[in-house]
């Protein structure tokens, strides 16, 4: 049994020569095996640039949005002021044109 | 040679006139306010207001229609093209140069310029001007110099002005009622 399986276990494992070719196609085989694993590679590399791009973009919009709402505010606020001030004036002006030019008897016109 | 003389003569005079229309008209009632450098450190207060065309697009948008302040003010800024206002407040009388106001109330000589309110009160000493920039019997630009020993204020309005818009901003700014046709 033993000596059987001795003889079984050295025939299997006998020196066999390779087919023809067989260097051939394991080279082929580790060279498409690189090329697929370099161009998995590239392909998430391709998807990480894409996605950080588009929240850079993101980012960026939202940054100047931001910005813009903050000029925008500091506008308006700045013609509120502006406008507060020209009445400012235009009331001194107006209460001295009253002071100067008083009121005529009132006839009954009602202006 | 002396024709080449006489074209270089001409361009001279030609850009030379150039630059003087382009002075003296300068952008539709845009007066040249100087820079009044250092003032603001001087001054107790200061109020510096640059709005032009694009800056006065971006406010109307951030204007609250249903605001009647707000919506006051976007009526009152339907065609004006830019709003200029230098303000400044001192604790000391005449720490302001006058010179440059003086410079600014010059240019209000120019072709145009018309003026519709003076006022002097000597109790005060407070000197209000008020000037329209009328162009085909429209109002194209509004200037207001104010001075008191201890403060000035310059504003300058650009572009087509109603009158009328500015009448219905009564009451919301403290601006009041004038009479302005009747000054004509």
């Amino acid at each position: 049994m033993s000596k059987d399986f001795e003889q079984q276990l050295h025939e299997a494992l006998r020196p066999v020569d390779p087919e023809e070719g067989f260097e051939q196609r394991v080279l082929a085989r580790i060279v498409q095996e690189r090329s697929s694993t370099r161009r998995k590679v590239t392909r998430w590399a391709s998807v990480a640039l894409a996605a950080s791009v588009v929240f850079a973009a993101v980012l960026g919009t939202h940054e100047w949005q931001l910005r813009r709402e903050q000029e925008g505010l500091e506008a308006r606020k700045q013609l509120l002021e502006a406008l507060r001030l020209t009445g400012e004036k235009l009331d001194v002006a107006y209460q001295a044109v009253n002071r100067e030019a008083p009121e005529p008897a009132d006839d009954g016109s009602g202006a | 040679m002396i024709m080449k003389a006489l074209f270089r003569h001409s361009m001279l005079v030609l850009v030379g006139t150039l630059s003087f229309c382009t002075n003296t008209f300068a952008a539709d009632g845009q007066l040249k306010i100087p820079e009044f450098a250092g003032l603001a450190d001087k001054a107790a207060e200061s109020v510096i207001i640059t709005l032009d065309p694009s800056l006065l697009r971006l406010a109307a948008r951030f204007l609250d229609p249903s605001d009647p302040e707000d919506a006051a003010a976007r009526a009152a800024i339907a065609g004006i093209k830019g709003i200029y206002v230098r303000s400044y407040k001192f604790d000391q009388d005449f720490a302001y140069p006058k010179a440059d106001v003086d410079m600014v109330r010059k240019q209000l000589g120019a072709p145009g310029w018309q003026q519709l309110v003076q006022v002097r009160t000597r109790a005060e000493q407070q000197n209000v001007d008020i000037y329209l920039l009328v162009e085909q019997e429209r109002a194209n630009g509004l200037a207001i110099i104010a001075s008191k020993p201890r403060e000035f204020t310059i504003v300058n309005i650009v572009g087509s002005i109603d009158m009328k818009k500015l009448h219905e901003l009564e009451g919301q700014f403290g601006i009041p009622k004038l009479d302005l046709e009747d000054k004509k």
